[in-house]
């Protein structure tokens, strides 16, 4: 039986078929799932236990015939524990839990991210480019080198294909533009005289200044952008360490997903997370 | 008709009381809980200091027994900070109950001490958390520690002090009598269950802490029988708290039949719509209240004693 989704349930064990290093300290993991799922929608994620190490939310870059796909960016004990595992080993997942993206038809989508972001947008620009009608799709992707870009090649290609508008700057210049992936995004927004919507993943403080730069324009007609880079436990709503000020909107849940509406209400949003003790820390 | 109930000297607007442990780590979910239409809400358990809790995984649901196991290890900023969520919470108005924690007598008096300016509803005393090396379960083991516990805080403050039983004792009267003797004004059961879950695949335990502790509906007849067996030993005493397990308005009927003068609900609201939850059951209670000709929670409470 294929089911819609994964349900809410302990880590069901999937098996790691395909290991690649994707760019610099960042692994991706094919993994087959041991049921049958429909699909996932981009912006959801993953509960990834590492067995024996440790458990976070991962974001869902691909999932086709029910083999999952992720990529782990390092950022410690419990990335590097996962970096280790090979193909033919197991991994627990719980999921898959969140609100996705909810692209409109007929506007440009402008989909913007940085480091482990880019994963809910890689499955974002899948969904977009097999859209029967075809759609005016721009990824902007910024990074320090050219190493550090993830998914430089798939996206390069279908940009070469026609299929995206692959925007590409580094910090260095060592491939695209020199610069922050804002100054394209701004450029475009400057020229375009159609409605866009942007869709952001990432570190929250790149996120509020792409937010900020669009309300600027009357044209980007809404904003989705992921916060999932929050510290989270359960994943399905119960613990609320993810929870947001002041409005108790649990990300794991109410989000990881939420819309220019719901970010202006958002009082941390750019501004302070929760430690896993429930401390405040400016981001 | 009304949903007011009355535990001791305080009453609430209706009988369903968020439990510690769940939506509790921030005011806001707090409040949100609240405005959902609960009678009041309890925070997660405060320590002195700031504990980063159990590793992960600590907490994953069960769903073919609707329950969830998990071994968070009481992570929580520590009093002093906390302070600043509570104090929103006091200018909401939201009826708050502070569940505090101590790994010993030394660090409960300097938890209350450290809140006990502040008007509270009351301070839920957790003597019966499990996954923690020290206090907890070890204290709520221990009816002279129970005792000793609950009485010197009794002398430092007049806000209701309930205290919060494990079901993992052979005897609960035993320490329940020793909170009561020492002068709680109210008794809550049942905690958590002793549980684990083990990986057949890897062969390893999947909470980060190993061991853990069980909530949800798996453990609602345990705690019916044990609000059951305190109602039978002390009557109307000392007011009962019944938590553990309800999923369903008939479930808060079936604690109040036991004794219970209201619920605590956890698992069931850590969900995606925790506000239709609030709804479906003050629902079901109104229509169980209009059928049977109830005109207050008071006259449920103990009916299955009668």
């Amino acid at each position: 039986m294929t089911k819609q989704t994964l349900p809410n349930d302990k880590p069901i064990m999937g098996e790691i078929v395909e290991k690649w290093g994707e760019c610099f300290e960042t692994y991706c993991f094919k993994i087959k799932l041991p049921v049958k799922v429909q699909s996932a929608n981009p912006g959801q994620f993953i509960m990834l236990w590492v067995p024996g190490e440790d458990e976070y939310p991962v974001g869902i870059a691909g999932l086709k015939d029910s083999i999952l796909e992720v990529g782990i960016a390092k950022m410690g004990p419990g990335t590097e524990a996962m970096h280790k595992k090979e193909v033919g080993d197991l991994v627990g997942i719980r999921g898959f839990y969140g609100k996705p993206f909810t692209p409109p038809e007929g506007v440009n989508h402008l989909l913007i991210g940085g480091g482990f972001g880019m994963t809910p947008l890689k499955l974002l620009t899948e969904k977009l480019m097999s859209n029967e009608n075809k759609q005016n799709i721009h990824v902007f992707e910024g990074a320090r080198s050219k190493d550090r870009l993830m998914y430089l090649k798939w996206l390069q290609d279908f940009h070469d294909q026609g299929k995206i508008n692959f925007h590409v700057c580094t910090d260095d210049g060592s491939y695209g533009y020199q610069g922050f992936p804002t100054v394209d995004l701004e450029m475009f927004l400057q020229e375009s005289e159609t409605p866009s919507v942007i869709y952001a993943a990432g570190p929250e403080k790149m996120m509020k200044a792409i937010f900020d730069l669009g309300k600027k324009f009357a044209n980007v007609i809404d904003m989705q952008m992921s916060l999932a880079d929050r510290y989270m436990r359960c994943g399905f709503g119960a613990c609320s360490s993810c929870a947001v000020d002041p409005t108790g909107w649990r990300i794991c849940v109410d989000g990881p997903i939420f819309n220019t509406e719901k970010l202006e209400k958002i009082s941390d949003f750019g501004v302070y997370k929760r430690l896993e003790t429930g401390e405040k820390k400016r981001i | 008709m009304s949903l007011a109930t009355k535990i001791g000297n305080i009453t609430i607007r209706n009988p369903i009381i968020l439990a510690s442990g769940v939506l509790g780590t921030t005011y806001s979910t707090l409040n949100r809980m609240y405005e959902a239409g609960l009678g009041a809400v309890i925070t997660k358990s405060i320590s002195s200091k700031s504990r980063a809790g159990n590793p992960n995984p600590s907490v994953f649901a069960l769903n073919d027994i609707r329950s969830v196991i998990s071994s968070v290890g009481l992570a929580n900023p520590g009093y002093q900070i906390f302070r600043e969520d509570i104090e929103i919470l006091m200018k909401n108005s939201t009826p708050t109950i502070v569940s505090i924690f101590g790994e010993n007598k030394e660090e409960f008096i300097e938890v209350l001490d450290g809140l006990k300016d502040l008007p509270v509803l009351a301070f839920e005393l957790n003597i019966s958390y499990l996954n923690t090396e020290k206090g907890g379960t070890q204290i709520g083991t221990d009816p002279d520690l129970v005792y000793e516990i609950v009485k010197e805080l009794r002398e430092k403050t007049r806000i209701p002090l309930w205290v919060k039983l494990t079901p993992n004792v052979s005897d609960i009267i035993e320490i329940a009598s020793a909170a009561v003797q020492g002068g709680c004004d109210a008794l809550v059961a049942i905690n958590t269950l002793k549980a684990m879950v083990i990986d057949i695949h890897t062969k390893q335990p999947i909470l980060g802490y190993k061991k853990g502790g069980l909530s949800g509906a798996a453990i609602k007849p345990v705690g019916i029988r044990y609000v059951y067996d305190l109602y039978e030993h002390f009557g109307n005493k000392i007011p009962l708290l019944g938590v553990g397990g309800i999923f369903r308005g008939e479930d808060i009927i079936e604690y109040l039949l036991a004794g219970a003068s209201a619920v605590e609900i956890g698992t069931s609201l850590g969900v995606a719509y925790p506000e239709n939850m609030v709804r479906f059951f003050q629902m079901k209670i109104k229509k169980y209240m209009k059928e049977q000709q109830f005109d207050s929670i008071g006259e449920i409470t103990g009916g299955a004693h009668r």
